[in-house]
C-alpha cells in the first residue's frame, strides 16, 4: 500500500540525491570545472576581440552550447551509473515506483544544469563579449534548453547504466538525440543575440519545447521497461 | 511456424528490373537541365537509398515497439536485421549524395539540412549497434535497444521536418516539396519510381533472409537446450 | 561523342556492380535455403 504520493516519492529521490552530491560533489565538481576549463581556454584565445561583428552571434551561440553540451555529458549519467556502481538500484527499485525514480532524477539533472547555466552564461558573456539584446528570449532559450537536455540525458543515462555504464557510450547514445536539440537551442541563442523582441527566439523555442515534450512522453513509457529489466 | 513460400524466381525478376531500372537511368531519362553533365543521373540512386535508410529504421520501430509488448526473440532479431540494413543504405546514401554534392557544387559536404539528417540517421544507427554490443544477456539488449530505438524515433521527425521549413536548402524542390506536389519529368519521374521499387525489393529480399537465418538460428538455440 | 561513350561505360559499370551484388546475395539465399532443409 503507497501511503505516499508520487510527488512526495520524486522530491524524496530528488532529496536524496541532492544529500548524496553535496557530500561528495562528484557531479558538480566535474561538470563545473570541465566548463570552467573550456570557457577558459576559448576565452583566452578568442576574447571578445578576435571574432567580427557579423560572425559574432552564430559564433559565440554555438560555442556556448558547446561548452554547455560537453560539461553536461560529463556529469549527468552519474545519477544512474553511481546506483548501479554501489549496487544500491536494486534497493531503489523496492523503495520507490519507477516514475517516482524517473522524476527524482530528472528533476536532479534539471537542477545541475541550471546551476551550471547560471554560472557559465554570465561569465561566458562577459569574457567573450557576447553582447546579448534579449536577455528574457535567452533566459527562455536557457530554461526550456536545460529540460530538454536534462530529459534526453536523464533516459539514456537510465539505458546505459543498465549496459555498460561507461561514459563513452553515453555520449554515443546521446549525440544523435541531442543534435536536432542543439541545432535549434544554438538558433534560439543567436535570435537573443540580435534581435530586441523576445518573440524572435520563438520559433527556435517551439521546436525546443516540443523536444522536450516529446522526449518526456516517451520517458515515462520507457523508464519503467528500462528501469524494471 | 508457416513459411510464406515465394516463387524461386523472384530474385531473378528483381535482377532484370534493376537492370533496366539502371539501363534507364542513362538512357530513357533525359539530362537534367541545370546540373552539371550527367551528374543528376545519380539522383536515381541516391534518393532510393535515402528512403530505403528510413524505411529500415521504420521497419526497426515497428519490430522494436512489438519486442516491448511481447518479448518475442524474433521480434527483436527483426529489428537488427533492419537497422543493419538501414546502416548499409544510410552509408550507400550517404556516399553517393556526397559524390553528387562534389561534382555540383565543388564540396563532399555542405551542411544542408537534409545531409545532415542522414548523418544523424548514421549516429543513431551506430549507436544502436553500440548499444547492442555493451548488453550480455538477450533479453535486456532487446529491451534496452528497442527503447533507444522508440527515443531516437521520436525525435527525429524534428530534423527531417521541422529544420528543413526554417532552413533554406540545397536539395531541389524536387525531392522535398512544400507544395507537395511532384515537379520532374514524368521519364525521370518512372526511372524514379522504378529504382525505388528495385531497391525497395532489394532490402525486403535481404532482411527477409536475415529473418529466416535468426529463426534457424533461435530453432538451434532450443533444440540445444533440450 | 566523348559524353556519350563515358556515359556507356558509367552505365556498364554500374550494371556490372549490381551483378556483383546480386549474385553475392543469392549466394547467401542459397545457404540459407540449404540450412533450411538440412532441418
Amino acid at each position: 500500500m503507497r501511503a505516499s504520493s508520487l510527488l512526495s516519492e520524486a522530491l524524496a529521490v530528488l532529496g536524496k540525491e541532492w544529500t548524496s552530491e553535496l557530500r561528495s560533489r562528484v557531479a558538480l565538481n566535474a561538470i563545473g570545472l570541465f566548463a570552467l576549463t573550456t570557457l577558459i581556454a576559448v576565452a583566452y584565445q578568442i576574447g571578445p576581440y578576435r571574432i567580427s561583428e557579423a560572425d559574432r552571434p552564430f559564433l559565440l551561440a554555438a560555442l556556448l552550447w558547446i561548452i554547455l553540451f560537453f560539461a553536461a555529458s560529463s556529469g549527468l549519467a552519474r545519477v544512474f551509473v553511481k546506483e548501479e556502481d554501489a549496487h544500491t538500484a536494486k534497493t531503489l527499485r523496492l523503495a520507490a515506483r519507477p516514475a517516482a525514480v524517473f522524476a527524482g532524477k530528472l528533476l536532479f539533472n534539471l537542477i545541475l544544469l541550471l546551476c551550471l547555466e547560471a554560472l557559465i552564461v554570465p561569465l561566458y558573456c562577459a569574457l567573450m563579449g557576447f553582447a546579448v539584446r534579449s536577455v528574457a528570449g535567452l533566459a527562455l532559450v536557457l530554461a526550456f534548453g536545460a529540460v530538454a537536455l536534462a530529459s534526453t540525458a536523464t533516459i539514456v543515462a537510465a539505458i546505459i547504466a543498465r549496459a555498460s555504464g561507461s561514459g563513452t557510450l553515453f555520449a554515443i547514445l546521446t549525440v544523435p538525440l541531442a543534435l536536432p536539440l542543439l541545432v535549434f537551442l544554438i538558433q534560439g541563442t543567436r535570435a537573443a543575440a540580435q534581435a530586441d523582441a523576445i518573440a524572435a527566439v520563438f520559433p527556435a523555442l517551439r521546436a525546443i519545447v516540443s523536444l522536450a515534450g516529446v522526449t518526456l512522453v516517451a520517458s515515462v513509457y520507457l523508464f519503467p521497461v528500462v528501469w524494471h529489466d | 511456424m508457416t513459411e510464406t513460400k515465394r516463387p524461386s524466381w523472384w530474385p531473378w525478376l528483381l535482377f532484370v528490373w534493376m537492370v533496366v531500372v539502371i539501363w534507364a537511368a542513362f538512357y530513357y531519362a533525359p539530362s537534367a537541365r541545370g546540373f552539371k553533365g550527367e551528374s543528376a543521373r545519380i539522383v536515381f540512386f541516391h534518393v532510393p537509398q535515402a528512403w530505403v535508410a528510413v524505411l529500415a529504421f521504420c521497419v526497426n520501430l515497428v519490430f522494436s515497439i512489438r519486442y516491448l509488448r511481447r518479448r518475442d526473440a524474433l521480434d527483436d532479431a527483426r529489428a537488427a536485421a533492419a537497422a543493419r540494413l538501414g546502416l548499409v543504405f544510410a552509408v550507400l546514401a550517404t556516399v553517393t549524395g556526397s559524390l553528387f554534392a562534389r561534382v555540383m557544387w565543388n564540396h563532399f559536404w555542405n551542411w544542408d539540412p537534409r545531409e545532415v539528417s542522414i548523418a544523424i540517421l548514421l549516429l543513431i544507427y551506430f549507436a544502436y549497434f553500440a548499444l547492442r554490443e555493451a548488453v550480455a544477456d538477450e533479453e535486456r539488449r532487446g529491451a534496452l535497444s528497442a527503447s533507444y530505438a522508440v527515443l531516437a524515433f521520436v525525435t527525429m521527425p524534428f530534423l527531417i521536418f521541422v529544420v528543413p521549413r526554417i532552413y533554406w536548402s540545397l536539395h531541389p524542390d524536387t525531392i522535398i516539396n512544400t507544395r507537395g506536389s511532384i515537379d520532374m519529368e514524368s521519364r525521370m519521374l518512372h526511372v524514379l519510381i522504378g529504382s525505388l521499387v528495385g531497391f525497395t525489393g532489394l532490402f525486403f529480399w535481404l532482411y527477409a533472409l536475415d529473418v529466416r537465418l535468426a529463426r534457424l538460428r533461435q530453432k538451434h538455440q532450443q533444440r540445444g537446450e533440450v | 561523342m566523348p559524353a556519350a561513350e563515358s556515359l556507356f561505360w558509367v552505365a556498364a559499370v554500374t550494371i556490372v556492380i549490381w551483378a556483383g551484388v546480386f549474385f553475392y546475395c543469392l549466394g547467401l539465399a542459397r545457404r540459407v535455403r540449404r540450412l533450411e532443409e538440412g532441418e
